[in-house]
């Protein structure tokens, strides 16, 4: 496999701005907090060392597995970590806010068959049956990434849920590159592989390129600290312990109504 | 090009308008609730006749929140009920005022507002799902129907929940408490 000056400049560039990511992960004290994206980052700068490794060392067929092997890992750590900032937005007192459970169902329901259905329809040209499988998959992990995270951002908003300032960050982050993931992987649909790989590569780079902007956003964004909360008064805390359990009270009035 | 590709290029191009549509307008909405002070969110509140709130409410629960089994609770009509709550508007408009008022106490005193945030919300919540279903039975002219199931229930809610968030206020020491009470 040939690869160019650029290529290097990118894998170069990716291993090192997420190294250092990882680093502003658990020097701030941030990989307890979002273990599966301090994971996701994780995977990333080992399969960088590891491709590097079997492209230097390996043969070409040993390269295609050890790629797709660890693209699979990849989307799903990538489901693994919308589903870890979906956590700490719909669960704000621990447990998934009872108004917003069904409806988080049904839009993980719909985004996967709108994502399977734009999969069907894409119908790429392709040497190998295999490469058609891998454009398919690669889009259907795209658009459903993309579909969640907006319904992610539809749903907070409609119900009144707030976001912590670094789930904001990572969320900003991985859903701009989602979406423009979700164009670059309909374009390798749409050009295919049957006149070579070209096309496929160049966009490629690009969907590179935006990912490491994304590293670098992450990098500066987590290294600050989230605005502290406000502090109560011992007073007012009592009062709103009080009040707490009041609301408590009333809630299972209203619970118990049944005949109204 | 076949079919096929321009229904595939058709529904690219739809699926990518629609989400960044999507995503631009729920962000902006959302940074403007970041955005939102006290007096801000004060100010967006409408006013609601709270007494005609309050006998509607006091018609099926007492003073204290418990339902009323007396031979003179539960009189009042579909009718009564309804031109006593003055249709929909101010309460549905003071719902949405109310969550953003929960996500503020959310954002700002994550842990010791939680819970008391987390309740007005989901009761805000419950009180616009029975204001979406009276709009739905209006369109269906069935509203005489809908009124006691779900504008009672509503009132009760609202009238419950907005007694919460004036003793908030009032145990918080905030400025604004006599607007409040004004409006809500």
């Amino acid at each position: 496999m040939h690869l160019t000056g650029l290529d290097f400049l990118l894998w170069a560039a990716g291993f090192l701005g997420q190294s250092a990511l990882l680093f502003v992960l658990w020097f701030r004290r941030r990989a307890s907090e979002f273990p599966l994206f301090t994971a996701f980052i994780s995977s990333n700068v080992a399969r960088a060392i590891a491709l590097y490794l079997v492209l230097r060392f390996g043969t070409r067929a040993a390269y295609f597995y050890t790629y797709w092997s660890l693209a699979i890992l990849d989307t799903l750590l990538q489901l693994g970590v919308v589903y870890e900032l979906a956590s700490h937005v719909f669960r704000p007192l621990g447990s998934w806010a009872k108004d917003v459970r069904s409806s988080c169902l049904w839009l993980a329901g719909f985004s996967i068959a709108v994502a399977a259905g734009l999969s069907w329809l894409a119908d790429p040209h392709t040497r190998f049956w295999l490469q058609v499988f891998m454009i398919r998959g690669n889009l259907f992990s795209s658009v459903l990434i993309s579909e969640l995270f907006v319904a992610m951002i539809a749903l907070s908003v409609g119900a009144g849920l707030p976001w912590k300032a670094h789930v904001v960050r990572i969320s900003q982050g991985l859903g701009i590159y989602s979406v423009i993931d979700f164009l670059i992987e309909a374009g390798h649909s749409y050009f295919g592989l049957s006149q070579g790989t070209w096309v496929y590569h160049e966009l490629s780079q690009i969907r590179i390129a935006v990912f490491l902007a994304c590293v670098a956003y992450w990098n500066a964004t987590l290294w600050r600290d989230a605005p502290p909360a406000r502090e109560m008064s011992d007073r007012m805390y009592r009062e709103l312990s009080a009040l707490n359990l009041l609301v408590g009270s009333q809630l299972q009035n209203l619970r118990s109504r049944r005949q109204w | 090009m076949s079919p096929r590709t321009i229904y595939f290029l058709a529904a690219v191009v739809f699926l990518a308008i629609f989400l960044t549509t999507a995503a631009l307008r729920y962000y902006l909405r959302a940074r403007k609730s970041y955005g939102a002070t006290w007096e801000s969110l004060l100010n967006r509140l409408t006013f609601v006749d709270r007494s005609a709130i309050a006998e509607i409410a006091l018609d099926v629960i007492d003073e204290s929140g418990q339902q009323r089994r007396d031979e003179n609770s539960a009189i009042l009509g579909s009718s009564e009920v309804w031109k006593l709550i003055g249709g929909w508007d101010g309460l549905e408009a003071n719902c949405t005022v109310l969550i953003d008022l929960a996500f503020y106490l959310q954002q700002w005193y994550p842990e010791n507002a939680l819970l008391v945030a987390e309740q007005l919300r989901l009761n805000a919540r419950e009180i616009d799902w029975h204001m979406q279903r009276l709009k739905s039975a209006a369109k269906a002219g069935k509203l005489e129907d809908c009124i006691l199931m779900n504008a009672q229930r509503a009132a009760v809610t609202y009238f419950l929940m907005t007694r919460k968030v004036l003793a908030l206020y009032e145990n918080s020491n905030l400025p604004a408490l006599g607007a409040l009470q004004q409006r809500v």
